[in-house]
């Protein structure tokens, strides 16, 4: 069981708080959702909590994940993974060389063709049967974030961030990559934090949802 | 802060040989001696008229008709046509392109032989000045030909940073014709990115030895070429009086950006006023017609002018009015080939040097101020002192400084000079891909567990391939084409392509100075060529992958 916590977080842009002190814990395969309108920073509580929140904003308070204060660790030693709205696939590696990337820290002491195996059944178990040797640029929309959904999933995270990541998909794709990317990190047994501003999105996550309100 | 540290040596690399070099260039004209000898040269007031009137008269007329270019040609299909078309001449050396201007122009040139003597009856090229004219007008040609397609390229890239298409939509729905579109809509927002590129090509026009020694007037000529006469006599005793007269071309080029930038709030001032007149009626179609015949004019002159230096590298026996050679061989290339190697050598080796080290430098730059955009800005801004400050203003204190340091003439001294001018150039391009990356990708290597520095090797640096190899080829065309700094810092012992083919040109001897241009003018193209080739074989077959 592992879980990410916030404790007293807060942020600010020039001196003016953005939004309320959160307090907050996810629980292992927790899907808790964020609403807030947009520039109600959001986006940027994800950015703080992976470390990459931009100098101009200042933050309080601390990220935990059990009892790990990860809040001032550098974002590759956090073990938190994050979607964005885009895919965000690197488009110079082939799709097997995308999960690899990510396969790296939970598996590197694996041998190649142990490796090979993991990406083949990771892309098989998602119904994107041998496209390890694709370019990622030749994907439809939906099998792209799928892919990333993998990659996130395989570099073993202890938390996923979610950052609007079905916002750009249609309609339909987005109904069937939102289940699944939700029951992938439920069964990884990761805690998982949803940003968005889309009622359904957070009514299939099923979690509960906390409103940003201004301080 | 040890980012802060390493930025400051940046800085320190390119602004300290600027500040000492222009220190060392006024010491020896703090005295009353050289200026009373400078101010008794004959023709003085001439030979300041007419770098004056050449230096902002092509600069002027290179941005009008950068602009113009570019309000034609919009759209993004065709503005990258019209990149592709310019490249050529960018790519050319100043140096170069003038010596194939003058042999395209000139009484004897190619053009008149081509018209002669079926339509003009000459059996013997006739006295007229086509070149060097008094008025410094095939000067301001030349300039023109070479900065309009850095202006365009400059004023493309500052169109990144404005939503150009969308603002010319919406004029265009407001009952606005595209040509008028641009001019109210788009291109006031550009005055302010074009500013220093603008400021470089004044500085240059001002200054170069480059165009206005195959193209300048002759007697007086324009008081760049007279610097040039001084600081290369062998009378030593002239150096103060050319140091007072670098002081002097220093203080009239900031004259002249004042004066030009006061002006350029006051045209900025007028033309808003007739933006926002409300008058839809513009000249699309004359400004189309205009802009496509100047355009295809620039692009054929400079064409011709470098097919005319490779004949004419080639020529044996050309008599007048003969339009081909009667003969051509390899002699003087292989003449030539004695010096040719030390040159190719010294230039190749060097630019190649210069270029990766500039590579290097930009690429970390890049990446360590990604947090920082601002600094990112200025670091550009200051970059581009160097190019700002003319060239005759701070490169002979610099020679004295590095011959104190008794590193004149060696590769050190070349390097660091070189680099001064290679670096704004690659790093402006570096910044702008790198700028253009998604930062978001970094950030999602680095929540997979990659380090800072595997994420700038597994994926910013592959990303960014396409960008390294350009910019290895544009500061290899850049340092190829160096003439005045090869020659201060060279101190003479130092062989380029471009000392070469201007000190050939000096002494007269036409046919060895093509050979050198030819090359100068051919190795940047080979550099590009090579450019293209090897980034459309890295990650073919990644269609992802920024171009």
């Amino acid at each position: 069981m592992t879980t990410l916590r916030l404790r007293a977080a807060s942020l600010a842009l020039g001196g003016e708080p953005l939004f309320a002190p959160l307090d907050l814990a996810v629980a292992s395969g927790e899907v808790v959702s964020i609403r807030g309108e947009s520039g109600s920073g959001k986006s940027s509580l994800l950015a703080w909590i992976c470390g990459v929140l931009p100098p101009v904003f200042t933050a309080t308070g601390t990220v935990q994940i059990d009892a790990d204060d990860i809040t001032t660790l550098p974002t590759e030693q956090r073990g938190i993974g994050i979607l964005f709205q885009d895919d965000l696939l690197f488009p110079h590696l082939s799709v097997g060389g995308n999960l690899g990337f990510g396969l790296q820290r939970g598996a590197g002491a694996l041998r190649r063709d142990e490796r090979h195996a993991l990406i083949d059944a990771a892309l098989e178990s998602v119904g994107l049967a041998g496209l390890a040797a694709r370019d990622p640029a030749t994907l439809s929309g939906g099998q792209r974030a799928r892919v990333a959904l993998l990659r996130v999933l395989l570099s073993g995270p202890r938390a996923v961030l979610l950052d609007e990541p079905f916002s750009k998909l249609d309609p339909r794709t987005r109904a069937q990559v939102r289940a699944l990317v939700f029951e992938r990190c439920r069964a990884a047994g990761v805690p998982t934090l949803l940003v968005t501003h889309d009622a359904n999105d957070v009514a299939a996550a099923g979690g509960p949802m906390i409103e940003l309100s201004l301080p | 802060m040890t980012k802060r540290a390493l930025l400051a040596a940046v800085l320190l690399l390119v602004l300290l040989p600027v500040a000492v070099g222009l220190g060392g260039t006024i010491l020896p004209a703090l005295s009353s001696e050289p200026w009373r000898e400078l101010f008794a040269t004959p023709g003085l007031a001439r030979a300041i008229t007419l770098t004056l009137f050449t230096g902002i008269a092509s600069a002027v007329i290179s941005l009008g008709l950068a602009h113009l270019l570019l309000a034609v040609y919009s759209a993004r299909l065709a503005r990258e046509r019209l990149r592709a078309a310019m490249l050529p001449l960018l790519a050319t050396p100043h140096l170069a392109l003038a010596i194939g201007v003058a042999l395209l122009l000139a009484p004897s040139g190619w053009l008149l032989r081509a018209l002669s003597p079926w339509l003009t009856g000459f059996t013997q090229p006739p006295d007229w000045a086509t070149i060097q004219d008094p008025w410094g007008l095939s000067l301001v040609l030349g300039l023109v030909l070479k900065e309009t397609p850095f202006l365009v390229l400059a004023l493309g890239s500052a169109l990144t940073q404005v939503p150009s298409e969308r603002l010319m939509l919406q004029a265009r729905t407001l009952g606005y014709r595209p040509f008028k579109s641009w001019c109210v809509a788009v291109a006031p927002l550009l005055q302010r990115q074009i500013r220093l590129p603008f400021a470089a090509v004044v500085a240059f026009g001002l200054g170069n030895v480059d165009v206005a020694i195959a193209l300048g007037p002759s007697n007086p000529p324009t008081l760049a070429i007279l610097l040039w006469q001084w600081f290369t006599d062998p009378d030593l005793s002239r150096r103060a009086l050319a140091a007072a007269g670098a002081v002097m071309l220093t203080g009239l080029t900031a004259l002249a950006l004042w004066a030009l930038h006061a002006l350029a709030a006051r045209v900025r001032r007028l033309w808003l006023r007739h933006a926002t007149s409300g008058r839809r009626h513009d000249s699309t179609v004359a400004a189309t017609l205009f802009a496509n015949s100047i355009g295809a004019l620039l692009l054929a002159t400079g064409l011709l002018a470098l097919i005319a230096l490779v004949l004419r590298s080639l020529a044996r026996a050309w008599r007048f009015p003969e339009f081909l050679p009667r003969s051509i061989d390899m002699n003087s290339w292989s003449n030539a080939l004695a010096t040719l190697t030390p040159a190719l050598e010294g230039s190749v080796g060097l630019a190649l040097l210069t270029a990766f080290v500039a590579l290097l430098v930009s690429l970390w730059a890049a990446e360590t101020l990604r947090p920082l955009p601002q600094w990112r800005t200025r670091l550009a801004a200051l970059l581009f002192v160097p190019l700002i400050v003319p060239q005759f203003g701070f490169l002979y204190g610099l020679q004295v400084a590095l011959s104190a340091l008794r590193i004149e003439g060696t590769w050190t001294a070349m390097l660091l000079t070189h680099l001064l001018f290679v670096l704004p150039y690659v790093f402006a391009f570096v910044v702008a891909a790198h700028t253009a990356l998604d930062a978001r990708l970094p950030i999602v290597a680095r929540s997979l567990g990659a380090s800072p520095t595997a994420t700038f090797a597994k994926v910013t640096l592959p990303l960014l391939a396409r960008t390294s190899l350009q910019a290895l080829a544009l500061g290899f065309a850049v340092s190829l084409a160096l003439l005045l700094p090869s020659l201060f810092a060279g101190a003479g012992r130092f062989i380029t392509f471009a000392t070469e083919a201007a000190a050939t040109m000096t002494s007269g001897s036409l046919r060895s100075a093509a050979v050198y241009g030819s090359a100068q003018a051919l190795l940047p193209l080979l550099g590009f060529a090579a450019a293209a080739l090897a980034g459309a074989l890295v990650f073919r077959r990644r269609a992802g992958v920024p171009a």
